[in-house]
């Protein structure tokens, strides 16, 4: 039997531009409902990916930082231990799922999920009728009352270890892409195995600018990120 | 039975201690998979799909796409990985078109005024009574020449050259209109180097960019393919390339870039020059009399340029050396930059430089592109200039043009409120026709409305511009059948000419869109070159060419550039504004959302809600303030200022930005529509009430950043509606969110 897969994404800070196409195509992808006006002003905007924006310095010696910030699928998530009710879980493949089915909504994860990337649905989604149309049959949509997450595009993972099996043929590295990656148009995130020595992801792991954030918790989180390049950033002024 | 507190912690206690042993016993995985009602529905697959290549058409620029279309409904958009300007990519903007399509507010049938024009009051009519109704109204206009204006988005491919046909044919004006023109890029290309085509920027292969307000990686040319040639730069293969930004904005660009250089605006062709002349003297430059006797005679001395774009000294040496000895470098000129009544001369100075360096027509240079590879199709489509434009509104109120058909754009809220368009087409034209499939601000003053199809219903094709360097031509096909009863524009106009005969039916011998497309497509076949090559018959061509989403060859390359010609008058050094410092402190740099460019895209919801990357603001127009000066003027995040100019004035939001400099505010364009469907519509802020309608010199083209301002308070506050503080800040002292590595190995932590 082939060794399990684990399921892991490398970030390239230094080639992220924050152009937001992730973000859109990760909506699009997985049914999320829109970010309404007054979502924002309530802090209860949902985004399964973000664009972090960090400052630093005052005019004119100014930057700004852009980080992905998404599900990290964490090796030991806190929040799967504290479900109540199994609605989340580790699966085999090292992703960390959700059980829309099973979730009674005690936000207890959300709670115990240091990257706030877990969202509670405060509200039944509501769709213009036409705009139902596009919605992804593959994707369920959330109803009011429980959590949602970043999957890794778990339904891109289904269909293409199916369609591998139909033609008799091993999942490869590069044949399963998530929205967000597929549409960055830097390739400044990457998906793959990280049980697979050969992946990209996994020579990305390796790479010296290789760091994850909030590693100090310990829950080995699967997605890692490659450290943001600033040629004229001071000596000392990082430590 | 109810429940005592006691009880419930109880009973909870166990069940999570319950949860620790279930837990601990590990279940199998299969165990899941067995029980339907623990499984994630993710996990069942169904149904199957298709994929089709085509065209989205977002307000960022063409590009070719693959559609998921699952039961005859589009419902993901996908870049095209064999399309050279996609290479598998797609963008916010064209993933959001599909909402487009399905969008609640589309317009549905063709619509009838009944009421005063402005009021939105409109019947529904069929589409036969809808196109008698345009024909006999054409008709009647078709004895006075030029009485008759037609107004599109530049449109290139088949439909650029039935609309231009069609105009020259009927005798009708011809404009494209575009908020934010290149009219100054593309004039200065011409000049220099005799191109009729927007260039390419080897971004991928440069060493070295220097960028001269370009935001080319928000919403500048082609911002998906220079995405791509960003990763690309800051790819490990070639070595990591240097971005330096030259901007008095601190835009997308100059966020992302390794150094952001603050120049004061409308002095960046006084820097560029500088540049230059310090490369000439210091014997780095290539030997072209002509070119050097331009620089030297319209350099300034190095003191005198130091106070004018407020760089100093040591660093425009270093800009001058580090871009001569990183070659290959290019230098790259637009956006606000050239939005000065200054604009020709920046952009004369800027795009000479890349001539001093060499890198012209080079790898990892400027490279050129060449004319559509089958005639008389439109590949270089410029737009109008605001001088054009202004003529237009004149002849209106003056009766000399008394019918405007507009497709694809909407003059009423994309001009300077001072030109008064939709108030000329609502009081003085005598007919209007709108192809929109939604009622914006142009189309509301429409005595007519023939909905057009949307992007995924309709046939069409492209040449890209800019282009990837060699002739390429991308093709558009119906991915879903019409979700309601538009009619292609294209069509529209091909049934016309039926109506009216003559000549017409000689030059459009085509009876449908579909007919044109495939019509230029066999003119490729003939060809036998390129990507898709070696069929017999062209049918079999044709299924191919259209399941690739286009055809190009690599071979066919733009050629060897002229040498550079530098000898036209660039005109004036020194940008003017409007409004005397005094009154009005801050110089206004306005910016097209970079969402929803200059509001083309604003109907779109998933666009409204996308935060803005530097400010994370959404669904609304603000105004960025540098901290000091919102300390002195006692404004915070969320007061409402009218930013007030000569013009005009605008409420918005008070945004403190850090890289925001002193004496200057910035302000995104495409809100405030009056109409535009319920996601764009609500408010007045249209940042073009604000912006004089001031041309720039020789080119006529929109001075968008010639405008200074005041900002006024109204004593009110509204929460700044942004994705900042959505979540609670992770950053913990040596607990690092971000990690900066100076490139060398060493590497700090955040």
């Amino acid at each position: 039997m082939a060794v399990e897969r684990k399921w892991g994404m490398a970030v390239d800070a230094d080639k992220c531009t924050g152009c937001q196409a992730c973000v859109v195509a990760c909506q699009s992808e997985n049914n999320i409902p829109v970010n309404e006006p007054d979502h924002f002003l309530q802090r209860r905007a949902i985004q399964w990916i973000r664009i972090e924006r960090y400052w630093e310095g005052e005019f004119p010696d100014v930057r700004a930082r852009f980080v992905p910030m998404l599900c990290q699928h964490c090796e030991n998530a806190p929040c799967e231990s504290v479900c109540p009710v199994f609605a989340t879980y580790h699966n085999n493949e090292g992703l960390n799922v959700q059980v829309y089915n099973r979730c009674i909504g005690t936000r207890f994860c959300a709670n115990n999920d240091p990257w706030n990337v877990r969202f509670f649905n405060f509200w039944e989604p509501v769709w213009p009728e036409t705009l139902r149309n596009q919605l992804n049959t593959d994707v369920s949509v959330r109803s009011r009352g429980i959590m949602e997450k970043c999957t890794f595009c778990i339904q891109r993972i289904r269909r293409t270890t199916r369609d591998a099996g139909l033609e008799g043929r091993e999942v490869t590295d590069g044949d399963v892409v998530p929205a967000c990656v597929q549409a960055c148009p830097t390739n400044a995130l990457v998906f793959g195995d990280l049980n697979d020595h050969d992946s990209q992801v996994a020579h990305l792991r390796e790479d010296g600018r290789q760091y994850r954030i909030l590693d100090h918790l310990g829950t080995e989180p699967s997605v890692y990120y490659m450290a943001k390049i600033d040629p004229y950033a001071a000596e000392g002024e990082h430590a | 039975m109810a429940l005592t507190r006691r009880q419930l912690l109880k009973y909870s206690g166990l069940g999570f201690l319950g949860a620790v042993v279930f837990a601990g016993c590990r279940i199998p995985e299969q165990e899941f998979i067995a029980e339907s009602p623990v499984m994630i529905p993710e996990d069942l697959v169904r149904g199957d799909d298709a994929y089709y290549a085509t065209l989205a058409r977002p307000s960022t620029g063409v590009e070719s796409v693959l559609v998921r279309v699952m039961q005859g409904r589009a419902k993901k958009i996908e870049g095209n990985p064999d399309y050279p300007m996609s290479r598998g990519k797609h963008s916010a903007q064209a993933e959001a078109t599909l909402q487009e399509l399905y969008h609640p507010d589309r317009i549905a049938t063709p619509l009838r005024r009944v009421g005063e024009r402005g009021s939105g009051e409109f019947e529904s009519v069929s589409w036969s009574e809808a196109l008698d109704e345009l024909a006999r109204r054409l008709e009647d206009h078709r004895g006075v020449p030029d009485a008759v204006a037609i107004v599109t988005e530049p449109l290139r491919g088949a439909l650029g050259t039935i609309v231009d046909r069609f105009a020259e044919n009927y005798g009708a004006r011809r404009y494209s209109f575009e908020a934010v023109d290149q009219t100054v890029v593309r004039t200065v290309f011409n000049r220099i180097y005799g191109q009729e085509r927007l260039p390419t920027f080897d971004i991928q292969n440069a060493h070295y960019v220097l960028s001269f307000g370009a935001d080319f990686l928000s919403h500048w040319h082609a911002p998906l393919h220079y995405n791509w040639h960003y990763g690309e730069f800051r790819g490990e293969t070639g070595g990591r390339g240097k971005l330096v930004q030259i901007e008095p904005r601190f835009s997308l660009t100059a966020a992302n870039a390794d150094k952001w250089v603050y120049i004061n605006p409308g002095t960046e062709g006084i820097l560029a020059l500088a540049i230059a002349k310090a490369i000439l003297d210091s014997g780095e430059g290539v030997e072209d009399a002509a070119l050097a006797a331009f620089i030297n005679n319209n350099a300034q001395d190095a003191a005198t340029v130091a106070d004018l774009t407020g760089v100093k000294a040591d660093v425009i040496e270093t800009l001058a050396h580090d871009f001569a000895a990183n070659q290959p470098g290019v230098a790259i000129g637009g956006g606000l930059a050239a939005a000065q009544t200054n604009g020709l001369f920046n952009m004369t100075a800027v795009y000479a430089l890349n001539a001093l360096v060499g890198n012209v027509g080079k790898k990892g240079g400027v490279t050129f592109n060449p004319p559509a590879p089958v005639p008389n199709v439109v590949s270089s489509a410029s737009a109008n200039s605001l001088t054009d434009f202004q003529r237009l509104a004149d002849d209106i109120r003056h009766g000399a043009v008394t019918a405007v058909l507009v497709h694809g754009v909407d003059p009423a809220h994309g001009t300077p409120g001072s030109m008064q368009f939709g108030r000329a087409l609502r009081e003085n034209a005598e007919f209007v026709a709108s192809f929109s499939n939604f009622m914006d601000e142009t189309t509301l003053q429409a005595d007519l409305v023939l909905p057009d199809m949307a992007s995924l219903e309709s046939w069409g094709s492209d040449v890209p511009d800019p282009g990837p360097g060699y002739e390429a031509v991308a093709l558009q096909q119906p991915v879903v059948m019409p979700f309601v009863e538009g009619r292609a524009f294209g069509d529209v106009l091909l049934a016309l000419v039926e109506e009216l005969g003559g000549s017409m039916t000689r030059q459009m011998p085509w009876d449908t869109m579909e007919a044109a497309n495939r019509s230029l497509a066999q003119e490729i076949w003939i060809k036998n070159r390129g990507s898709v090559r070696s069929f017999d018959s062209f049918e079999e061509f044709w299924v191919a060419i259209l399941q690739r989403g286009g055809w190009w060859d690599t071979n066919a390359t733009g050629g060897a550039p002229q040498a550079p010609d530098v000898s036209q008058d660039p005109g004036s050094a020194f940008p003017s504004f409007t409004g005397a410092a005094g009154d009005y402190p801050f110089h206004l740099l306005p910016f097209p959302s970079h969402s929803m460019g200059d509001g083309s895209d604003a109907h779109l919801p998933w666009l409204q809600a996308t935060p803005d990357p530097i400010t994370t603001a959404v669904w609304s127009t603000w105004v960025e303030v540098n901290p000091r000066d919102a300390e002195s003027m006692d404004v915070r995040e969320g007061d409402v200022v009218n930013v007030e100019s000569p013009q005009g004035s605008i409420e918005a939001q008070v945004y403190v930005n850090p890289a925001t400099a002193p004496g200057t505010v910035s302000v995104p364009m495409g809100q405030g529509h009056s109409s535009f469907g319920r996601y764009a519509e609500g408010g007045d802020r249209n940042l073009m009430a604000v912006l004089d309608a001031v041309s720039a010199e020789t080119t006529g083209a929109f001075a968008w950043g010639a405008t200074r301002v005041r900002l006024a308070k109204t004593g009110r506050r509204e929460r700044v509606r942004k994705f900042e503080g959505m979540v609670v800040a992770q950053t913990l002292p040596h607990r690092p969110v971000y990690v900066i590595s100076t490139g060398n190995g060493n590497g700090g932590a955040h």
